[in-house]
């Protein structure tokens, strides 16, 4: 017998069954929907973001730890259109902070209507410094007094976001621009290191950008992946000389007139640059100005970027080739009987002062930077294929391969070039029709107060990497000459430098060095009214530590490089000899006799 | 037996219904406590998970108050506030002529700068891959009957006090 409310109990039970299945026939249906789709493409969007993360860049230093490079926190101002509320407060705080940006158009942008589920963010300002960003909180803070007294939601900022990035910042301003470049920051994707230091480790300094999952879901937040910044360099420059030689430099264009100028401190031993200055100056930190700066063809750092005739600082090549080489030696003489020497009975060489100076030994020939006596030896004794053998072994004709951006080289006019003519062989042996960079003659020079021996020229001496010091070992690009040429040519210098009471000279050290006047070529020839004057020198004579070159361009007050350059080596050298701690010959002598040394 | 208590179930129908409330309210329970199992670790899940936003936020303006702490005392490092002190200070160029010079044993002004340790050799002198992920499944049971049996020796003759 069935229970008296049994169909009562089928109903109720086909009612609910029905129920149930519409249930289950609705959600798959709403699964399916593009409804659905919508909301689980925005559920994804709400779980989190895929953001790339550039690591900070690697700070630069001077080899004393100074910081010559580092970034700073500056902040990227925007609107976000979905938490505006108030856009007249927020146009009237952005235009009364920034200059650049006018209250219509903040107003504009603030004021766009945007649907509930919309998201749109404007940038206002990128770059934007601590100080107006704690201006702008100073008046949020205001605005929120104002709002609880008059229980209102305005004056609001809410909608105006500020979010922090890192910017290269140059705490020395314009201290070794030259040598350190720049960093032109403004497009995060396409920022990269121009010229210098910069743009040669542009890859170390800038490390690996990584993308990483951002999550906004606290359940899909993981502690994020260490994201190792850039490496760090240490460079080889010491900032008080470099600081001491710009001023130097710049005291020495404004005395002479010069049209501009560097001046390059090397170690000869290791091939470390200590400083090197050159015009004109720039303020990296608003790099920007760069074009204005430098107006083409101007190069960022002449030291390595422009070439010139380097005029009589390259008769030292000249003359340690022909020691070198046994052609000549101290003792050779040459009759400079009527001041001129013919090339191939065509081209007449002429002294610097149009003078004949008689017989003269090698130390006369350099004293008085007698062009006749040099073109002879080159002509007569090295001739063509030892001559040019050994200016190649010297480096000239090639790059150095020091480690910044944008060196220059100017090729090496040969015999078996067409257009090289028997007259260049004359002239170049008294640097005239043969052009190279200062860094080029740094090297070259820095043979003969090395024990012969030419060090690789680098700016880096340390890379520090992930918590670990890499140091770089200096390296070794030839060797021109013996350590006793070397020798020999140190002395001769150092002889005619005193000989000639030279300008050059500083009491207490024993230096040896030339001087330089090159005439300028044009296209209509050779100027003689203007000239680049120059001067390289080295010392202490008898254990070099440093390697100082003057170069001055068209100079004002002379044209020659013992009355312009010599002067400036002086007063360089004589200074840089304390910043290097490096006392007299006398003391010095005396105390690397003692017992203890 | 089993008639009698098919008699006394039929007599008293209360009887199984209190077997299926308690059923039921079995389930309930059991309901209960996975979901309260469950919500409690979802909300320590989600609780960790601003945690760590937080922390991570707070490790981003660490680094840029590190960031800016770094520019500010290089900038107030700089070679031009150095001078423009030591001018205030009343110090003065030093003349070379003037400079005394003292010989300090040990010092070395060209020594290098050292802001990391230097590289370390990776190659460790221990084997990083122990021997009995590399050896078969023999030798390592040979090598383990080996140990123990040496154990063992070992054992029987210590002297014990």
């Amino acid at each position: 017998m069935k229970p008296l409310y049994f169909p009562r109990y089928i109903i109720i039970t086909l009612i609910c069954g029905i129920i149930g299945i519409a249930i289950v026939v609705q959600m798959i249906r709403i699964n399916y929907s593009d409804t659905a789709q919508d909301l689980l493409a925005k559920s994804s969007d709400y779980q989190g973001v895929e953001e790339l993360v550039y690591p900070a860049r690697g700070n630069i230093y001077d080899r004393s730890g100074n910081i010559l490079a580092t970034n700073q926190v500056a902040y990227e101002l925007g609107i976000d259109l979905k938490f505006v509320n108030d856009p007249e407060s927020i146009a009237f705080a952005v235009a009364s902070l920034f200059e650049d940006l006018e209250y219509d158009e903040v107003y504009e942008l603030a004021n766009i209507e945007t649907d509930e589920d919309e998201n749109r963010y404007f940038v206002l300002a990128s770059y934007v410094s601590e100080e107006k960003i704690i201006e702008l909180e100073q008046l949020e803070e205001t605005y929120q007094e104002r709002r609880s007294e008059a229980h209102s939601l305005i004056p609001s900022l809410e909608g105006l976001v500020w979010t922090s990035m890192q910017q290269r910042t140059y705490p020395e301003d314009s201290l070794a621009a030259n040598v350190l470049g720049f960093y032109n920051y403004f497009s995060r994707e396409t920022a990269q290191g121009v010229y210098g230091v910069e743009e040669a480790y542009n890859s170390l300094l800038t490390g690996k950008p990584e993308k990483i999952f951002m999550a906004n879901d606290p359940y899909l937040v993981e502690a994020l992946p260490d994201i190792n910044p850039g490496a760090s360099l240490i460079l080889t420059i010491d900032r008080e000389i470099q600081a001491m030689v710009e001023e130097t430099l710049a005291e020495a264009i404004e005395w002479s007139g010069a049209e501009g100028g560097t001046i390059i401190v090397s170690d000869p031993e290791t091939g470390e640059i200590l400083a090197m200055a050159g015009t004109p100056v720039f303020d990296p930190n608003e790099y920007w100005e760069y074009e204005e700066t430098f107006p083409s063809p101007t190069p960022y750092n002449k030291a390595i970027g422009t070439t010139y005739e380097p005029g009589s600082v390259f008769k030292v090549i000249t003359m340690a080739a022909a020691l070198d080489s046994g052609v000549a030696d101290l003792d050779t003489t040459y009759t400079d009987a009527t001041g001129v020497y013919w090339v191939d009975g065509s081209w007449p060489i002429y002294n610097w002062d149009s003078g004949a100076w008689g017989e003269q030994d090698m130390t006369g020939c350099m004293q008085h930077s007698l062009n006749v006596c040099l073109a002879y030896i080159a002509c007569d004794l090295l001739e063509e294929d030892l001559f040019y053998e050994y200016i190649q072994a010297f480096g000239f004709g090639r790059s150095t391969g020091i480690d910044l951006a944008g060196e220059a080289n100017f090729p090496l006019r040969l015999p078996e070039d067409n257009e090289w003519v028997s007259l260049d062989l004359a002239t170049n042996s008294f640097g005239q029709g043969i052009a190279v960079t200062p860094i080029q003659m740094v090297a070259a020079v820095s043979a003969i107060a090395n024990e012969g021996k030419i060090m690789m020229p680098h700016i880096v001496r340390s890379v520090v990497d992930q918590d670990q010091q890499y140091n770089i070992t200096p390296q070794l690009i030839n060797s021109p000459i013996s350590a006793e040429t070397a020798e020999t040519l140190t002395q001769m210098l150092t002889v005619t430098l005193q000989e000639e009471s030279s300008n050059a000279l500083v009491d207490g050290y024993s230096l040896a060095g030339k001087t330089g006047t090159a005439e300028i070529p044009t296209e209509y020839g050779y100027t003689s009214t203007t000239t680049n004057t120059s001067f390289v020198g080295w010392g202490p004579s008898d254990d070099p530590k440093f390697v100082v070159y003057v170069w001055l361009e068209e100079p004002a007050i002379s044209t020659w490089g013992s009355e312009v350059a010599a002067p400036v080596f002086q007063d360089v050298v004589e200074q840089l000899v304390v910043l290097m701690k490096i006392p007299p010959d006398e003391i010095r002598l005396e105390l690397s006799s003692g017992p203890g040394s | 037996m089993k008639n009698r208590l098919f008699q006394a179930y039929k007599q008293a129908p209360w009887r199984v219904q209190l077997q299926w409330i308690g059923l039921f309210m079995v389930c309930v329970v059991l309901i209960s406590a996975i979901t309260s199992v469950y919500l409690s670790i979802n909300s320590q899940a989600a609780t960790a998970g601003r945690e760590i936003q937080s922390l991570e936020y707070q490790i981003s303006t660490m680094n840029d108050e590190i960031s800016e702490l770094t520019a500010d005392l290089a900038e107030a490092k700089s070679t031009e506030k150095y001078r423009a002190k030591a001018e205030s200070l009343g110090f003065k160029l030093l003349n070379p002529a003037n400079a005394v010079y003292l010989e300090v044993p040990g010092y070395d002004p060209d020594a290098d700068l050292v802001l990391a340790p230097p590289r370390v050799n990776l190659i460790s002198e221990f084997p990083i891959v122990q021997s009995s992920y590399k050896s078969s499944l023999w030798d390592w049971f040979v090598e383990n009957i080996w140990q123990v049996s040496s154990r063992s020796t070992e054992s029987q003759g210590e002297v014990l006090p």
